[in-house]
């Protein structure tokens, strides 16, 4: 099994901690994992702003550092689902169709294809995860709070195998945090509100530790947290689920 | 102003913004639990939504049948393409009895069509009678809900504008006192009302019949004591048999409030003796988004509002801030079909976090929609030259991995580097309330490479 | 009048002609599999339950003793409309005839509800039974009597069992009129019915 690990840009120039952090992860449950160079993005910031088109190049980039990978997997829900479903505006050759298909978010590639829940992590903290939108409604990591159905969640498989970590329940489990791309920055004062709200309920249930899917739910949160100096960390579940604290 | 500017302003008073999301989070969560008690939930919602998509299929000759034989039940039947031709339509009708005043139940297709401020123009009483509906015209306001009409104000708002206009005695805001008062205040309406205008929840082709829902039985106390009813409905309220009721009444108020059904769900056939029934079917731009391949399904909507108490956006920028008849999410992807400038920032006041798309009775696919119409309006609308210059040459960088390393580069050194008050500048709205990441001495690329020199 | 009635016409023959242009390919009509909604529930509990949810009340009792029951309900209403046969009670005559604007004073109300649904304590209610459309909504108070063993599961069967009907005009009733309109505060008695009692006979 050849894996390609996708390392989205902001964390590959914002968070590099991430990216080490899931490659060292995938490393040591056994994976066979390979750091294309040359990459850049997934085009999504384009395509939620509507320039959709402009981001063909951005897309076909991906495609071609990709396509010869059984699995792609990254540590951003978000990322891989534009990759799944937005790619439809690419032309559906056989590898665009293979590198779609085969794209997987971290955890669920865990918990999937490796058929793993406890990897053998440590971390001693009260954590709240952030169920990122796109992982959750959109790759369907779990089971959302307005569907009628069995709950499940896959990030939760995991953290609740982490030794010393205590998982803490949220007032409203799965709201969207405001991030929401450039919405950030284009509808400001409600991303800010949004996020203030998540960062309320998490401090309101005695969490340390916010961690999530998705880093760039998280780099919104940080910035409030540490704008407020609130007394919060942000963590990547990557790097939770590879500590031995 | 746009819906961003328009929500900057409602997001000034911090504290109404968290009375307005508390208030629509609690329907929210109502909605839940009642959908849970129902078996088989999501497979009542993938009927009502196949159903709908046979209507919209078919739609010409349900409306053919619904004709047919609502004439045989005695209803005289209208048709109007557009919103001038509805309120002639319902002019021409209150001229032939002379009528002067009229009471109106809840109509979200009059609000779209201005009917209230066409009417009083002529000379003629409009009395909205469901509460909030009266509030909000008293208040000289639009709807800011299509189920909460008056959710924007609070109790003792409702006291101060009760004082000015019924009279009523400073109760600081006694939910029960101001709504008996109103109680009386309508009821005079009703029994003084000449002709009688209610919206259609459901028209059933194969019966001519139609239904209307509320909760205060205002629809009723209104058709019942006047001489004429006059309902008007859009082309995509046509459901094929009255056995559907079976389906969308199950799914309506459990999304609208978490009841498991309205108060009254009336179905109207013929009119009651010496009493004249009308129907105006109206399109109004419907049947040219019955074109849009990718947003025809937006006519599935049966008005619950389930997508407004779910949006995290709505909760917290209100109604009025979308500044169309419906707002919120499925407002969004309704509004640019009729007047793509006028509601072009629509689209983009959401983070697609698809939770409409979840709540929704009838799944509307409603996030991937205001994906595409973002698309669409880039396209077709001139857009400010600095968002599309950055995101037309962040498309090229994208596309070549040198220029992007280069630039991933230069951004982290401008961000390490540059003193604070050139990175948080009033350009930077990233930067009013959030900090920026705190940049390390290497990307991953970086340390990716150096790592395998050294192993 | 021509000018109007030659519009109305045009409005017509445009959308039915736009819709015909615009319309996708047929798509099918669902059957609809009412085994996935089954639940082996008591139906007379649920609904009993259903009913104090929308905020009504109900009692089980002999028919004998409706009339007794209903003057101990309502031991002050005097303008009494009833049109049921199964009590006696009723000062005020209804027929076809009666001007609705004159029971703008009524008390109570009496009538026989055709069907009950558990899932939602609605009662299925006609002109037939009211005799007068606007009696259950103009009424202070509203007694509505139901043969128990006549409450359905859900609206799938309810509508298939009043399927043949005449149809002229008929109302699911469920609890008295309500309004949730002032800052979400729910209030009973909004402009129809101010209170629901059903007797389960």
């Amino acid at each position: 099994m050849k894996v390609g690990l996708f390392i989205p840009c902001y964390i590959n120039q914002l968070y590099p901690q991430v990216g080490i952090a899931t490659l060292e992860l995938l490393e040591k449950l056994g994976v066979d994992v390979y750091y294309p160079q040359g990459q850049t993005c997934c085009g999504q910031p384009l395509g939620n702003s509507g320039y959709e088109d402009d981001s063909k190049g951005a897309c076909q980039v991906f495609v071609e550092n990709f396509k010869a990978y059984d699995y792609i997997v990254g540590p951003s829900g978000s990322c891989i689902y534009h990759v799944k479903h937005h790619f439809d505006i690419l032309e559906q050759t056989p590898e665009v169709k293979r590198v779609r298909n085969n794209a997987y978010e971290l955890c669920e590639f865990i918990v999937k294809i490796l058929g793993k829940t406890d990897i053998g992590a440590s971390f001693p903290y009260k954590v709240g995860l952030h169920k990122s939108c796109h992982g959750l409604r959109g790759l369907k990591l779990g089971s959302c709070s307005e569907v009628m159905g069995e709950h499940f969640s896959t990030e939760e498989d995991l953290l609740n195998e982490v030794k010393g970590l205590q998982l803490m329940p949220l007032n409203r489990k799965d709201e969207c945090c405001g991030f929401g791309g450039t919405f950030s920055v284009f509808e400001e004062a409600i991303s800010v509100k949004m996020g203030k709200d998540r960062i309320k309920d998490h401090l309101d249930s005695d969490v340390q530790v916010i961690t999530g899917a998705d880093h760039s739910c998280l780099m919104h949160l940080e910035g409030l947290i540490n704008r407020n100096k609130q007394p919060l960390k942000v963590m990547h579940i990557a790097e939770i689920l590879n500590s031995s604290l | 102003m746009n819906h961003a500017e328009k929500a900057e302003v409602f997001n000034k008073d911090e504290a109404k913004v968290n009375w307005h999301d508390k208030a629509l989070w609690y329907v929210r969560e109502k909605r839940d639990t009642s959908a849970h008690k129902v078996q088989g939930w999501e497979y009542l919602r993938e009927l009502g939504s196949s159903i709908k998509a046979n209507v919209l299929s078919n739609l010409d000759e349900y409306l053919i049948q619904f004709e047919t034989n609502a004439k045989k039940n005695g209803v005289h039947v209208h048709w109007a393409s557009n919103a001038e031709e509805h309120n002639n339509i319902i002019n021409s009708i209150l001229e032939k009895h002379q009528a002067k005043k009229v009471v109106k139940s809840k109509s979200m297709l009059t609000e779209e069509c201005h009917l209230n401020p066409f009417l009083e123009k002529k000379g003629i009483e409009v009395i909205d009678t469901d509460l909030g509906e009266r509030i909000v015209q008293l208040a000289e306001e639009p709807p800011s809900h299509i189920v909460l009409p008056a959710i924007h104000k609070t109790k003792e708002e409702v006291d101060v504008l009760f004082q000015e206009h019924l009279n009523t005695k400073p109760s600081q805001g006694n939910p029960e006192y101001l709504v008996s008062e109103a109680r009386k205040h309508l009821r005079d309406k009703f029994l003084k009302a000449d002709v009688a205008i209610t919206g259609v929840n459901f028209a059933i082709a194969n019966t001519g019949g139609f239904v209307v829902c509320t909760n205060e039985g205002n629809a009723d106390m209104g058709v019942h004591l006047s001489k004429v009813h006059i309902a008007c409905m859009g082309i995509e309220k046509i459901i094929p048999q009255e056995k559907h009721l079976g389906v969308f009444l199950r799914l309506l108020a459990r999304s609208a409030t978490g009841q498991p059904i309205t108060t009254y769900s009336s179905h109207f056939n013929k009119p009651d003796d010496g009493k004249e029934m009308h129907i105006v079917i109206v399109d109004n731009g419907r049947t040219e988004q019955l074109s849009r391949e990718d947003f025809r399904a937006s006519l599935h909507c049966i008005r619950c509002g389930a997508c407004m108490n779910t949006c995290p956006i709505y909760r917290r920028s209100g109604g009025h801030s979308y500044d169309y008849a419906i707002p919120g999410p499925i407002g969004s992807i309704l509004s640019p079909g009729k007047d793509m400038k006028k509601h072009s920032s629509l689209p983009f006041a959401s983070t697609l976090c698809g939770s409409c798309s979840n709540v929704c009775p009838v799944k509307i696919n409603i996030h991937e929609q205001l994906y595409k119409w973002r698309q669409v309006i880039v396209k077709e609308q001139k857009q400010p030259v600095v968002k599309k210059s950055i995101l037309k040459v962040a498309g090229v960088v994208l596309s070549k991995p040198s220029l992007y390393g280069l630039a991933g580069k230069s951004a982290r050194f401008a961000l390490k580097h540059f003193p604070r008050f050139m990175i948080y500048n009033k350009l930077n709205a990233w930067g009013k309330a959030r900090d920026l990441p705190e940049v390390k001495n290497e990307n991953f690329d970086e340390w990716y490479k150096k790592r395998n020199k050294n192993g | 009048m021509n000018g109007i009635k030659k519009e109305i016409k045009m409005g017509r023959e445009a959308i039915l002609q736009s819709i015909k242009k615009n319309k996708p390919d047929l798509l099918p009509l669902p059957q609809i599999n009412e085994k996935a909604f089954d639940e082996d529930i008591n139906l007379l509990e649920v609904f009993k339950n259903n009913i104090a949810l929308v905020g009504g009340s109900i009692k089980e009792i002999e028919t004998k003793a409706i009339d007794a029951e209903i003057k101990t309900l309502y031991p002050n209403a005097t303008q009494i409309a009833n049109t049921s046969a199964k009590t006696s009670l009723g000062s005020i005559k209804i027929s076809k005839n009666t001007d609705p604007h004159s029971l703008e004073h009524i008390d109570l109300a009496i009538v026989e509800g055709e069907l009950g649904v558990s899932e939602n304590g609605a009662i299925w209610v006609t002109a037939y039974n009211s005799i007068v459309r606007a009696l259950p909504f103009i009424t202070n108070d509203l007694v509505i009597i139901l043969e128990k063993d006549k409450i359905c599961l859900h609206m799938l069967q309810a509508y298939s069992l009043i399927d043949k009907r005449e149809r002229d005009f008929g109302v699911f009733i469920s609890g008295p009129s309500k309004t949730a309109d002032i800052e979400q505060c729910l209030v009973v008695g909004a402009h129809g019915a101010m209170s629901l009692t059903v007797l389960l006979v």
